[in-house]
Formats: C-alpha cells, sequence, structure tokens
C-alpha cells in the first residue's frame, strides 16, 4: 500500500509491469537516461556515500565495542569523546546515526534471507550461549536479568550481529558509489546505462565477499557470525536489506494510523510497501517521517555541482531536501536496477530458451513490485519510461 | 508577601514558567533557524527546564513543609469591579500534585527522546511538551477559578497541537479536531459558569467563592435553576478533561498522538482535570443535581469504560478506555465526598496509568504493531517492558499490595456503610480491569511468536531507563501514600473488605486468563456475541451517535443558515437593488457613473428621509 | 516645545492627509517601491503622533480632551472640533498600524500605485478624522470621505467580481450614511439646536417616540456599517472582491467605525432611548452572533469564511453595548481592538495562501504545512490566528471576549449565553479550516475531477520572510494584549465607566432641570 493516501491516488505514474519486463529484458534501465538524472544520480550517491561511510563506521563500532553495553551513551562518537565532539553532538551538529538504527532495526525486524536463517540456527545458539557465559561474569546486572529472561540477551546479540552485517554492507556500497563518483568525473561513466553498469560491476564483484562478525570480551575473541556459517554479502545481507529497506520498509508514523481498527496496516509483512522505492518526497522534513535523518545528512555532504543544481530550481535552498529525496528516490531505481541485473539468472543475450524463461520469471518478480511504486512526484514527466 | 518566606517559596510563580520557556526556547529550532544542523537541542533545553522545575518543585515542597502553606497572589488586570488576579497556593497537597505533574513531564521527555528517536520535527513535540506542563505546572497551583479556567484551556490547545503532531496524517487531523471539538464544548460550558460567578460572587478566589456559595444558599439568592445549570456547567469541564462519558471520545482518538504525549494525558492531564473538579466541589452545593450527575456519569464511565476496554482490539485504546473508568470511579468517589480517596486513587492510577503506557510505547516501537491479535510471545525477549507491564497492572488492580488496592480497599470501607451499590461498582470495575489487563498480557507476552514480534530486541537505554525508574516508583507507591497520608493510614478497612477486594481482582485475573483470545484480526463465529463485542468494540458506536445527532445538527444549521443568507437576505438584497436602480444594467455602470449616481442617491434620500421624520413626528413648524 | 501645545489631533489628521497629496503630486514614472517607501514614511509619522497622545493624555479623565475647536460653517453648525477619550483613543492607535500593515503588506503594484496608496492614506485619516470628531457633522463628513477612497480601492484593484461587489458596497454604504444624517439633522431639527455636539442633554428634551425613530436609524444606519445581520451581505462580497490589503482595513478599521458610532452616538446621544431598547438590541447581538458563525461554518472560500466570523465577532459588541455595563463597554472597546488586530491577521494570512496557490477553496488545498514545499510559518500563524479568534487565553480574542460576557450576562443572560454559543461555534468553522487547508498531505485537488488529477508534486513559490514580517508583528500583538492587556485597560476604563454612568447623569440632568 502506498504512502499517498488512497482518496489521493489513482496511478502511480509507473508504466504497467509488463512494459517493465520489456524494459528489464531488452536490457533498458528503468530510469531515463538524460544529463539532469545522470547528474542528479551521481551527486546523490556520492553524498549518500559519504554518509554511508559515516553510518557504515558506526555501526561496526557499535557491534565491536558497544556490545551488550545497558548504557551506551556514548555510542555515537565512535570511541573518540572530545569537549569539541560533546559540543557538536549537544547542538546536533552531527550526522544522523539513528537512521543507521533505524535501517538495521527494519532489516531485522523483517527478518529475511540467509543472516536471518543463520540467526535462529543451532550453531548460532551456542556462540550466543558461549558469549552470554562470559559476559555474566563481568556484568553482575545481566546475569541477574538472564536467568529470568533466557532470550533477552540472544535477542540482543541478533541486533548486534544484523549492525554489524549491515555496516559490513554499507562499507562496500559506500566505497562503491563513491568510486563512481570518481568514474563519473573522470569520464568513465557517462550516462545512466553506465551508471548502471558500474553499479552492478561492483556489486557482482562484491557478491562473494564473507560476512563475519566477533566480539571481544575480556581479552577473549568470540565469533557471533563465524566464516564456518558461510555468510555472503550479496545473497545474505544485500537481498534482505533491499528487501526490508527499499521495498517493505516500515510504516511511518507521520502518514498511516498505527490504530488496529483502522487497518491501514497490513497483517502480512510481505506486503509492506513502505520502503525507500515507494517513498512519496513531498513530506520530507515533515514530522514522523524518518528519512528526512537521511535526507538531512545527505544535504550536508552535497557535492558542489549537485548543489549548485538545486539552487537554480523550485525554492532553491528552500525545499532542498525534498529534491533530494526526488533525486535519492533515482538513484535507488538504478541501483535495484543494477540488482536486478547482477542476479539475473542467466545473461540477457542467450538464446537458449530455458535461461530466457527465467530471465522473464525474475524480471517479472520485480515488475510486479516495481509497478505500484510512485513517480509522479520527482519532479519531472516520467522518470520510467514505458 | 513577608520577606522571611524562603526563596523557593517566594518564587514559586516561575515553577509555572519553566514549561512555557520551554516553548519559547524551542521557537528557533521550530522556526528552522539552524538549517544544517538538527533539532535536538531544543529537546535537551526543554529536559534541561523540566528538570529546574521539578528541582524547584521539591525545594519548594520541604521549604511549605518547614513554614507552612503560603498563598501567593499577584494582579493581573483590574478594571471597574472586575478583579482578576494570579492566585497560587502552595500547600504540601499541591506540590504534590505539581512534584507529580513535573516528574512525570521529565520522565516522558527522556522517554520521547528514545521513543521517537527517527523523528525529525523534535523541536516542535519538545516545545509543545513544555508548553503542556506549564499550563498543568499552573492548573494544580491555581487558587482561584479565573486562572484555572485560563490553564484548562491552553490544555486544550496544547492537546490540539500534540495530537495534532503527525499533522500530514490523516486520521489524526479528525483526531485533533474532536479532540479539541469536545474538549472545546466542556469549556464552554465552564466558561459559562466562571462568568456568571464572575458577576454574582465578584471574587474568583476559590475561598471566596465558597463562602460567597454556602451564603448564597443561606439566603436562597440564586435561584434553583440558575445553581443547577450553574454547576452543570462547572462539571462540564472537568467531564471533558477527564473524558467521562459522554465525552470520552476524544481520548480513544487522542491515541493517534505521539505515546510519550499519550503518557501525560492518560495520567496527569486527566488528574488535573479531576483536581479542579475537586476544587469546585463545594460550589455544586448550590445545585440540586450536579452531584447526582456526577455520580451517574462516574458509574456509567466507569463500567462502561471498562466493559469497552476489554473489547478493544488496539493496544493503545485498550488503556485509554481504562482511562475513563478510572476517572469514572475518581468522579465517585468525589460525588460521594471522599476527596481523600480520590486524590489517593488518582495518584496511583496516574503513576501505574503513565508506567503502562510507557510499556505499551516500549511494543509499539519495537513491533510497528498496535493490533492486539497480532502481538504475542515477546515477555522472554523484553523483560523490562514485561516487568513495567506487570508493576503497572499490579498498581492499577487492587490484587496486589501496590497502589490502587489500596485505594479500592479504603473507597469500599467507605460506601459499605452507606453508598452500598457504589461499593459494587468499584469492585466490578475492579473486576473488569483486572479481566482486561489478563487478557492484553496474555495477548503481548504470552504465547508464541507472531510474525511481527519474532524479532523484538529490548528497547534502547533512553526508554528503558525512565520506564525502569517508574516501575521503582509504582512499587513503592505504598510508602508514597503512607506519607501523604498518615492519618487514618491507607490500611483503615476491614479484612473483610480487603478480601472483598482481592477477591473481585483474582476473579477478574483468572477470568481474564481463560476467555479466548483472537488471532490475526479472527472474530468470533457467535452471533450474539460478535455483536457484543461489535457494540464495545465501536464504544457503544458512541461516534455514530455524534455524528447523526450534534454534528448532524450542526451541518443542517450551518446549511440552513447559508440558505437563508444567500436566498433570502442576499436575494431581497439583490431585488431591491435591482428595483430601485430600474435595471440590472446600473449595477454594471461606469466608475464615474457610479459616483454621479451615488451623490445623487445621497442627496435624494437625505431630502427623502427629512421629510419623513419631519412629516412623521409633525414637527414641521420647527424650521426656520 | 512643549508637547502639550502641539495640536497633535489636527496633525493626526494633517499628516495622511497631505502625505496622500505628496504621492499624488509625484511624477507618474515615480517607482512603485519608492511611493511605497513615501507612505510607510507618512504612516510612522502619523503612527509616532498617535503615541505622543499617550503623553499629554489624562486616563483618569473620561470627558474628551487635548481639544481642538475652530468655528468653521457656524450657520449649518459645522464646526471644526476635536477630541479624544479612552474610546477613541485605542482605536486611532490601531487605525495607524493596520494602515502600516495594509502598505507594508501590498505586494502587487502594477495599476496606478500613486492612486492606490493615496487612497490609503485618505483613508487613514478620514478614519482617524472620524474617531476624533467632536462634532455630528464633522463626523459624518470624515464617514463619507472614507467610503469613496474604499469604493475606488474595491472597484479598481478588486478581483473579477468587484464591478458587483464596489457598487453594493456603495449602496449599502449610501444608505448607511443617509440615514446617519438623517438622524443628525433629525436631532439638530427636532430639537431646534444647529449645535451638532456630541453632547447628550439636548436629545433629553425630546419625546421617546423622536428618540426611538432617530436611534433605529442611527442602528441601521450604524449597523450596515459593522455590519450586523440582516444588513451584513455586502461585507462577504466586498471581502472576496477586495485585495488583501484592502481587507485588513475593512475588517480592521472601517468596521470599527460602524461599532464607534453606535456607541459614541447612539448610545451616547440617546442614552435614554438607549436602555429602553436595549433587550432588543442584546437579543439582535444573539441573533447576529449565532447567524454569522453559522453562515461561516458551510463557506468553501476562506476568506468568505473570515469575513462572515466578522459578522459574528462585532455582534459581541452590540451585545456589549447593550449591557452598558462598565466591564461590558470596556470589553466591547477590547473586542474593537482585538478584533481589529485579529482580522487583519487572518485577511493576510489568507491573502498569502491565496496569493501562493492561487485559491482559496478549503475543497481544493490540503496540506499547507509541510515544511519544505507548503507554507509552514503562514500555517503556524494561521493556528494562532484561528485560536486567538475563537476566544482562546494568552490571546487577545479571550480577554475581550471575557470582559464582555461578564459584563453582559447580568443584565442579559439569555443573550449572553447564545453569543457564548456563537463563540464555540467559531472555534468549528476555523478548526475545519487549519484541517483541510493546512493539515494532511500536501495536495491541491482541482474542483472538477477530485480523484484523478490530484496535483501531487506541488511546487507553490517560497514566501519570503518579508512577505510574513507584518503577520509576525500582528501575532506579537495579538499575544502581547492577550497575555498583558492592562495597558488598554488602563487607557479606556474611565470612559466606559463614565458611558456606563450615562443614563443616570442624564437623568439626574434632566431632573435638575426641571426642578
Amino acid at each position: 500500500m502506498p504512502v499517498i493516501s488512497a482518496d489521493l491516488t489513482i496511478n502511480g505514474g509507473m508504466p504497467p509491469a509488463e512494459q517493465l519486463v520489456q524494459r528489464l529484458l531488452s536490457g533498458h534501465t528503468l530510469l531515463a537516461d538524460s544529463p539532469d538524472h545522470l547528474l542528479e544520480v551521481v551527486g546523490v550517491l556520492e553524498s549518500y556515500g559519504e554518509v554511508l561511510d559515516a553510518y557504515s563506521i558506526n555501526l561496526i563500532y557499535q557491534a565491536e565495542h558497544q556490545f551488550l553495553n545497558p548504557f551506551p551513551i556514548f555510542k555515537y562518537f565512535n570511541g573518540h569523546i572530545t569537549p569539541e565532539k560533546i559540543w557538536a553532538y549537544l547542538n546536533h551538529d552531527r550526522i544522523n546515526f539513528e537512521y543507521a538504527e533505524y535501517c538495521m532495526k527494519a532489516m531485522l525486524w523483517h527478518g529475511t534471507g540467509g543472516l536471518h536463517t543463520y540467526l535462529d540456527s543451532e550453531a548460532f545458539a551456542a556462540s550466543c550461549a558461549a558469549i552470554i557465559a562470559r559476559q555474566r561474569r563481568r556484568a553482575p546486572l545481566l546475569a541477574l536479568l538472564h536467568p529470568l529472561a533466557p532470550s533477552f540477551l540472544p535477542e540482543l546479540i541478533r541486533s548486534a550481529a544484523t549492525t554489524h552485517a549491515l555496516g559490513q554492507f554499507w562499507r562496500v556500497m559506500s566505497d562503491l558509489f563513491l568510486d563512481l563518483a570518481a568514474a563519473e568525473r573522470e569520464g568513465r561513466v557517462r550516462s545512466i546505462p553506465g551508471v548502471v553498469d558500474f553499479i552492478r560491476d561492483g556489486l557482482v564483484a562484491a557478491a562473494a565477499i564473507p560476512i563475519t562478525y566477533a566480539v571481544t570480551i575480556g581479552g577473549e575473541r568470540l565469533w557471533v557470525l563465524p566464516p564456518e556459517a558461510g555468510l555472503t554479502f550479496l545473497v545474505d545481507v544485500a537481498v534482505p536489506y533491499v528487501e526490508a529497506v527499499f521495498l517493505r520498509g516500515t510504516p511511518f508514523f507521520g502518514t498511516v494510523s498505527f490504530n488496529a481498527q483502522a487497518r491501514q496496516i497490513s497483517t502480512d509483512q510481505g506486503r509492506f510497501a513502505y520502503g525507500a522505492l515507494y517513498a512519496d518526497p513531498l513530506p520530507t522534513m515533515g514530522s514522523g517521517i524518518p528519512p528526512s535523518l537521511l535526507m538531512q545528512d545527505m544535504y550536508r555532504h552535497l557535492p558542489a555541482p549537485l548543489h549548485q543544481w538545486y539552487r537554480q530550481r523550485a525554492r532553491g535552498e528552500g525545499d532542498i531536501r525534498v529534491k533530494i529525496c526526488q533525486s535519492f528516490q533515482k538513484a535507488m531505481f538504478c541501483v535495484t536496477n543494477a540488482a536486478i541485473n547482477g542476479t539475473m539468472p542467466h545473461p540477457l543475450a542467450s538464446g537458449e530458451p530455458q535461461h530466457r524463461q527465467a530471465n522473464r520469471a525474475h524480471a517479472e518478480a520485480w515488475a510486479a513490485r516495481l509497478a505500484i511504486a510512485r513517480t509522479d512526484c520527482l519532479g519531472d514527466a516520467a522518470p520510467v519510461l514505458a | 508577601m513577608p520577606a522571611s518566606l524562603p526563596l523557593s517559596l517566594q518564587l514559586a510563580w516561575l515553577i509555572p514558567l519553566y514549561g512555557f520557556s520551554g516553548l519559547a526556547l524551542a521557537l528557533p529550532w521550530m522556526a528552522g533557524l539552524f538549517p544544517r544542523n538538527g533539532q535536538r537541542p531544543a529537546a535537551y533545553i526543554n529536559i534541561l527546564v523540566t528538570l529546574l522545575a521539578v528541582l524547584h518543585g521539591s525545594l519548594a515542597l520541604r521549604d511549605v513543609g518547614l513554614t507552612g502553606p503560603h498563598h501567593i497572589s499577584l494582579p493581573w488586570f483590574t478594571v471597574a469591579d472586575l478583579n482578576l488576579r494570579i492566585g497560587l497556593d502552595l500547600s504540601p497537597y499541591t506540590l504534590a500534585a505539581l512534584a507529580l505533574v513535573t516528574f512525570m513531564s521529565l520522565v516522558a521527555q527522556v522517554f520521547a527522546l528514545g521513543y521517537l528517536d527517527k523523528e525529525w520535527s523534535l523541536a516542535r513535540f519538545f516545545g509543545l511538551i513544555g508548553f503542556f506542563e506549564g499550563a498543568l505546572s499552573g492548573l494544580v497551583l491555581s487558587s482561584n477559578l479565573f486562572l484555572s479556567y485560563f490553564l484548562l484551556e491552553m490544555l486544550t490547545l496544547s492537546t490540539y497541537l500534540l495530537v495534532g503532531f503527525w499533522y500530514a496524517q490523516p486520521l489524526v487531523v479528525t483526531a485533533a479536531r474532536d479532540a479539541f471539538l469536545t474538549k472545546r464544548v466542556g469549556d464552554v460550558l465552564l466558561l459559562m459558569s466562571v462568568v456568571a460567578l464572575a458577576a454574582w460572587s465578584g471574587s474568583m478566589e476559590f475561598t471566596d467563592l465558597y463562602s460567597w456559595a454556602a451564603e448564597a444558599k443561606l439566603s436562597g439568592s440564586i435561584g434553583p435553576l440558575a445553581g443547577t445549570l450553574l454547576g452543570l456547567g462547572l462539571i462540564a469541564g472537568p467531564m471533558g478533561k477527564c473524558a467521562q462519558f459522554p465525552m470520552h471520545l476524544w481520548l480513544d482518538e487522542a491515541m493517534e498522538g505521539p505515546n510519550p504525549a499519550s503518557i501525560l494525558r492518560n495520567s496527569v492531564v486527566v488528574t488535573a482535570g479531576a483536581l479542579v473538579l475537586m476544587k469546585l466541589m463545594p460550589l455544586l452545593q448550590l445545585s440540586l443535581i450536579a452531584n447526582d450527575v456526577l455520580l451517574v456519569v462516574g458509574t456509567i464511565s466507569a463500567l462502561a469504560g471498562a466493559l469497552v476496554a476489554m473489547a478493544q482490539v488496539d493496544l493503545k485504546r485498550a488503556f485509554s478506555y481504562s482511562t475513563t473508568s478510572y476517572l469514572g470511579l475518581v468522579f465517585v468517589a468525589i460525588a460521594l465526598q471522599q476527596p481523600g480517596i480520590a486524590l489517593l486513587l488518582l495518584l496511583c492510577h496516574g503513576l501505574a496509568k503513565a508506567l503502562l503506557f510507557m510499556s505499551v510505547g516500549c511494543v509499539i516501537a519495537t513491533t510497528n504493531c498496535q493490533d492486539l491479535t497480532e502481538l504475542g510471545g515477546i515477555g522472554r525477549r523484553m523483560p523490562a517492558t514485561m516487568a513495567a507491564y506487570l508493576a503497572a497492572a499490579a498498581g492499577l488492580v487492587g490484587l496486589l499490595p501496590i497502589g490502587c488496592y489500596w485505594c479500592y480497599g479504603q473507597a469500599v470501607e467507605a460506601m459499605s456503610h452507606s453508598a452500598r451499590p457504589f461499593a459494587a461498582v468499584f469492585l466490578l470495575t475492579n473486576l473488569l480491569t483486572a479481566v482486561n489487563l489478563t487478557r492484553v498480557f496474555r495477548s503481548v507476552f504470552l504465547g508464541t511468536p507472531m510474525p511481527k514480534t519474532r524479532r523484538t530486541p529490548e528497547v534502547n537505554w533512553l526508554m528503558a531507563l525512565p520506564m525502569v525508574s517508574l516501575t521503582v516508583v509504582v512499587l513503592l507507591t505504598p510508602l508514597l501514600m503512607q506519607r501523604i497520608d498518615p492519618v487514618p493510614g491507607i490500611a483503615s478497612f476491614s479484612l473483610p473488605v480487603g478480601l472483598a477486594v482481592t477477591a473481585s481482582g483474582l476473579a477478574g485475573a483468572l477470568l481474564g486468563g481463560l476467555i479466548p483470545l483472537d488471532r490475526f484480526r479472527s472474530r468470533s463465529i457467535v452471533d450474539p456475541l460478535r455483536g457484543m463485542q461489535d457494540l464495545l468494540a465501536h464504544d457503544f458506536y458512541t461516534e455514530r451517535i455524534y455524528r447523526a445527532t450534534v454534528v448532524a445538527l450542526v451541518a443542517a444549521a450551518a446549511r440552513l443558515t447559508n440558505w437563508v443568507d444567500q436566498r433570502l437576505v442576499n436575494g431581497l438584497v439583490n431585488g431591491l437593488g435591482r428595483l430601485s436602480l430600474q435595471s440590472a444594467e446600473n449595477l454594471r455602470l461606469s466608475v464615474s457613473g457610479q459616483l454621479q449616481s451615488y451623490v445623487f442617491t445621497v442627496v435624494l434620500a437625505i431630502v427623502v428621509l427629512l421629510s419623513c421624520i419631519s412629516w412623521w413626528t409633525g414637527t414641521l413648524e420647527v424650521l426656520p | 516645545m512643549n508637547l502639550a501645545d502641539l495640536p497633535l489631533l489636527s496633525l493626526l489628521l494633517a499628516i495622511p492627509f497631505a502625505g496622500a497629496l505628496a504621492l499624488m503630486l509625484q511624477p507618474v514614472t515615480a517607482a512603485p517601491a519608492q511611493l511605497r517607501r513615501g507612505a510607510i514614511a507618512v504612516l510612522a509619522a502619523q503612527i509616532l503622533a498617535s503615541l505622543l497622545l499617550l503623553g499629554p493624555f489624562d486616563p483618569a479623565n473620561p470627558a474628551l480632551q487635548l481639544r481642538e475647536a475652530h468655528s468653521w460653517l457656524p450657520g449649518i453648525g459645522l464646526d471644526y472640533r476635536l477630541g479624544v477619550d479612552g474610546l477613541s483613543l485605542p482605536l486611532v492607535l490601531i487605525n495607524g498600524a493596520l494602515t502600516l500593515v495594509a502598505v507594508v503588506c501590498t505586494r502587487e503594484f502594477s495599476r496606478r500605485p500613486r492612486l492606490y496608496f493615496a487612497l490609503l492614506l485618505l483613508i487613514s485619516g478620514a478614519v482617524n478624522g472620524a474617531f476624533l470628531a467632536d462634532n455630528l457633522l464633522l463626523f459624518f463628513l470624515f464617514y463619507e470621505l472614507e467610503l469613496i477612497p474604499l469604493w475606488l480601492l474595491i472597484s479598481i484593484w478588486g478581483g473579477a467580481g468587484r464591478a458587483y461587489a464596489a457598487t453594493k458596497f456603495l449602496i449599502f454604504t449610501a444608505i448607511s450614511g443617509m440615514l446617519i444624517l438623517g438622524a443628525f439633522l433629525g436631532l439638530a431639527l427636532l430639537t431646534g439646536s444647529v449645535d451638532f455636539s456630541l453632547t447628550p442633554v439636548t436629545s433629553e428634551r425630546l419625546a421617546m417616540g423622536s428618540q426611538l425613530v432617530l436611534l433605529a436609524a442611527l442602528l441601521v444606519g450604524f449597523g450596515i456599517k459593522m455590519p450586523l445581520v440582516p444588513f451584513h451581505t455586502w461585507l462577504p462580497d466586498a471581502h472576496t472582491q477586495a485585495s488583501t490589503p484592502v481587507s485588513v482595513l475593512l475588517a480592521g478599521v472601517l468596521l470599527k467605525l460602524g461599532t464607534y458610532g453606535l456607541l459614541r452616538f447612539g448610545m451616547g446621544l440617546f442614552p435614554e432611548a438607549w436602555s429602553r431598547l436595549a433587550p432588543a438590541l442584546a437579543l439582535w447581538a444573539a441573533v447576529s452572533v449565532v447567524f454569522g458563525s453559522l453562515a461561516a461554518i458551510a463557506q468553501r472560500d476562506m476568506k468568505r469564511m473570515v469575513a462572515y466570523s466578522s459578522v459574528g465577532h462585532m455582534g459581541y459588541v452590540l451585545l456589549a453595548a447593550a449591557a452598558a455595563t462598565p466591564v461590558a463597554l470596556l470589553g466591547a472597546e477590547f473586542q474593537m481592538v482585538s478584533h481589529g488586530l485579529i482580522s487583519a491577521l487572518l485577511f493576510l494570512l489568507v491573502g498569502i495562501v491565496y496569493r501562493k496557490t492561487g485559491t482559496r477553496d478549503l475543497e481544493v488545498l490540503r496540506g499547507l504545512l509541510n515544511p519544505e514545499r507548503g507554507l509552514p510559518l503562514t500555517g503556524s500563524l494561521m493556528i494562532l490566528a484561528v485560536m486567538a479568534s475563537a476566544g482562546l487565553p494568552g490571546m487577545a480574542g479571550f480577554i475581550s471576549e471575557f470582559l464582555v460576557f461578564r459584563g453582559s450576562i447580568v443584565a442579559f443572560p439569555v443573550a449572553t449565553l447564545l453569543c457564548m454559543v456563537g463563540s464555540g461555534l467559531t472555534a468549528v468553522y476555523f478548526l475545519l479550516l487549519v484541517n483541510r487547508a493546512f493539515f494532511g498531505r500536501l495536495a491541491i485537488t482541482p474542483v472538477e475531477d477530485p480523484l484523478r488529477h490530484a496535483r501531487l508534486d506541488i511546487q507553490l513559490p517560497a514566501v519570503a520572510p518579508r512577505e510574513t514580517l507584518p503577520a509576525v508583528g500582528l501575532s506579537l500583538g495579538v499575544v502581547g494584549l492577550g497575555l498583558m492587556p492592562a495597558g488598554l485597560g488602563h487607557l479606556s476604563e474611565a470612559t466606559s465607566t463614565a458611558m456606563a454612568e450615562l443614563p443616570v447623569l442624564v437623568a439626574s440632568l434632566i431632573r435638575g432641570g426641571v426642578s
């Protein structure tokens, strides 16, 4: 269910699913190719890369150094506590790490994919038991609580594991987006298809990177996500991330009623459509719209050309974060496009009917979910062409 | 004011201003003056000023204990025979209420930092909470009716703005509107009585009003009709504030607002409303039926509220109706002239209900869900939340010797001699509340995890810390009560009464443990049961009744007025205009033509008019 | 030179009139912005002069003060006599302030800027003249003098339906003017005096029947101006067609001429007949309040809604005047001032919405509180303004209504209670306004096909800080008066009390004269 209330929507501006399938199978990009789009997508991904860098560093710091800390007052300081940093923190002159945690919580809560399966496994339970046994000796409060609520600590460890995994995922994505910006500056990427190909290649290259996580308790290193679990970048983290953050998301207080009798929220999380691809940019910075935090963070890291481009449009600086959100959504169409292409079962050029059928099924599955996205409030006429 | 007065009391008028200053200080961030930075400084500043209010209030409480109660009276506006003053009562009771208000505000604000961690518009939220707190602090200290009314209305405004915080959400829009209008109905009725009292009595100080009322009753200077209307107007305001039937609808809808505001609304706001009612009680003796109305309204609210709460599938609404129910009990206690019991009940209910809403907030923040049929099995993974829920439930139900148990005991004891039916109302409400709390507990915390509750790590420390602190406070309520009410002591009821209370609570808990739970929006297939459930779940269709009566009436009157205005009044004017200017063409004359015709019309009309007057009064000869 | 020696009252007339003349004498090529600056300078001088009044003005003295008298046309009883008291002083102050607001908020200078600004100044001067006149004919002169510029402002700078609205305004005010003049002349003729001074004693020589007739003429005359139901239909049309600055002046200042006239002449000249009619007047006030509020609920056009709210709110003044207790009359004064500020604020904000969105239709607008693409500051001020208008404490509307109700309930309980119901209805329609236009998701829904073509990617022009500056200033005034009413009360208390005692005073004078 799209975020814009039903009485305002008839058609979200996307072409029908069948045409999207054609676009995907013919190798066309979802987002129309234009110089403006290139500037927007590369620019916004560059600032996103900067922000993800900070998010990733902090998530990994939190998972490793604030592990099971009941009062993580300085969890956003990455271990460097100085008067200037404290002042900047009090003045809210900082990255909104809360948004990174929000994405982590969405990923944990939706719980799809390989990481999730592992978190429910016997092996994970065993590592938890080992970690808790050591932690109990050090923290009397936890020692007291654990027997009363035996599932309490494992759940927090699952949360920490997801935090670390997301941090690792964003590490790769941050580097990829910053590389993309450099490639565009050097003239190696000159079009939207170039952008999509660049990201796809980056994703494919990173696909097999192992995802592991260990904590140090009392000088002893203990695995939470051991290498033996065989968790890898693309299938176990990237795909669940896309599912949880791009597609499903969680309902916003600012747009959806949580009232059970109003029944605005589906009982089936699989049918959620509150994710980034379905976003409605206009209410950005309003109350109850969490992505506002991300838009603010990207606003603080905008590359100069894109900033200049925004200043010349609509209200200039006045509605810049709405425009960032519009560009961001276009960029997310490119990233999704790259992910679809990268996970396509067989090369598009393949002539084998079986291959073609498998590709078609893959494209159809995606097109069905993309067709309900809203692109009629992205600032230009038809960003996704039929 | 004697100079020897401790500084904390001399400056007591500052206490409400701390909250208001929070709003003022948050304005720069609300207005977006710092585009590159976030709005958190406004939140920190508000927490800081609330902390100041807490500290100042505690100092004042200590000093009042040492030097005895004081009264502050500052002039505000004096004209003719009207003297409007700012009067504050500094007694152990008002300052204890103030401590409750400021402490709850502090706790709720820290909780909000955690609950709204992904919220951008923090400055507006915290500024509004500051405004809210300022109005509440003033209200509990106020010693005069005018100031109380003034602040009650400010509370209405801040409720509207807080419920409307997520203004882009469609249901919030209607909820904020209904909250404002329902309270406004109560406020306007209250205003009628306030204005009448201001005119009749002269002074607006409660103490002066009491002696005036006593005199008026003796001398019979106020007729029975006027007295009755006066009394009904006076209770309408607190009825609206305390969400009593039939003005309870807004509290349900107000659940669309942010949870930290719900914490305050369900604990201290309703408490403030009841405190105002207690201050008004001596004035109600002028009215023949006001007391009976209070009893009826309280009884209906207590029982119907508890029944409706049982049928709710929404986590927050299940407890908002319970607030209506408990305030109904407070109304009954007040009407039966048991202010001590009412005060204790307000204190215990306020603390426990705030804790309950914190626990509920943690569940919602973790599961993104407030549908009871989709929750389950999170108890062992969220021990702090579950402990808070259990403590709050124990504090509300008369079963374990915490909180409301003692209030129930005293109330039933007091009523068992003279007002037996109301003792039964108390016990029945206790039973129903126990059923509700038990069934919600089972739905949320027990059973197998549901899809939306499979991954539920405990909440962050900013939510957990205030929640755990309040849990401790709730568990310690008996000590607190003992201090406030040393004579006759909280346990001044007989063993059978105590057993009766325990039995009603136990029966409720057992019933709640046995009734079947709905899962995934499933419904009972037994028709009468289903109808009953619908009736209660939809709050006796109160909203539809309002829509069909009051709303329809106002809408029809508005349409009728508009029709009269357009067709009759304006039609007549246009017709006359055409007639007098011979043809409609003249209406479209050029600018200069209009001016000429204007001057001509004026001159002609004046001559005609003068002749008429002269002729009519028959004094033509006066003309020179 | 001593301040008291300055002819301050004459200055209050001379400054705007001279300013208007000076603007008209500018070359046709003069830049509009420069003309605007000139008008602002003139108004600053006028406001300064009106503030200087506060120095020599003695609040304890209820009578007209700082009087200036010059013989002009003694043959017909027209003398140049000015004076100020607690009733007129606050109105003179807000006249200057609101004219300044009107000039500052003027954004479109496309047509005849010289004439436009000169007319605004002319209105301000004429209104000052009417408030300060100590001679019936002089008052009438200024009363009529203000009509022509206003009519021109509507018919030249108005909206598409301006011809109809302006003509309607003209006819109504012509009737209003002739009724007032008729009453004044009638009074002179019947009493045989050509003095035309403001003294109630003369009317007491008349038979009650004649008094009632003359008073009725004044009531209808000023009732049209206020306006009171059923003489109000010119107001919504005039407002919807007038530009924002004109609406600000019309609602904020010109309607006050009606209430001022009612108090000064209706009540002041015929105290005995007035108290005879008072119960009917209170009822009329209640009908006007409830009618205006109910009609406002049915409106879709924000500006019409605000206009109807004026009908309702001016009814309170009539109620207070009917009750005529000291507190009620002070409440009337407060209500005039606070309605001046609040309605001016409302029209300013509606004007901003209209300028940015091109519509005032409540079925079309949604979600204007949107922080980046909407009008968030305008929306926040709108919430403040409607709450003030609905009589929420802490703002000017509350203390005014409280004084009116508190002063009137003793005399007319039923009418007062009905007026309070009207005050409750104010909250209903203004909440509808705020909820529909400002809450929800930002969208513009065309009327013809609400579902299919709702515009979701809204590009409204930004509101510059200087556009909201006058509104912010007025908001501060509204809150300031609401929190600190003592200053205004101090200025007007003596006069209100004296006016309330007028019937008694006159009766005793008459008796004294007889004995």
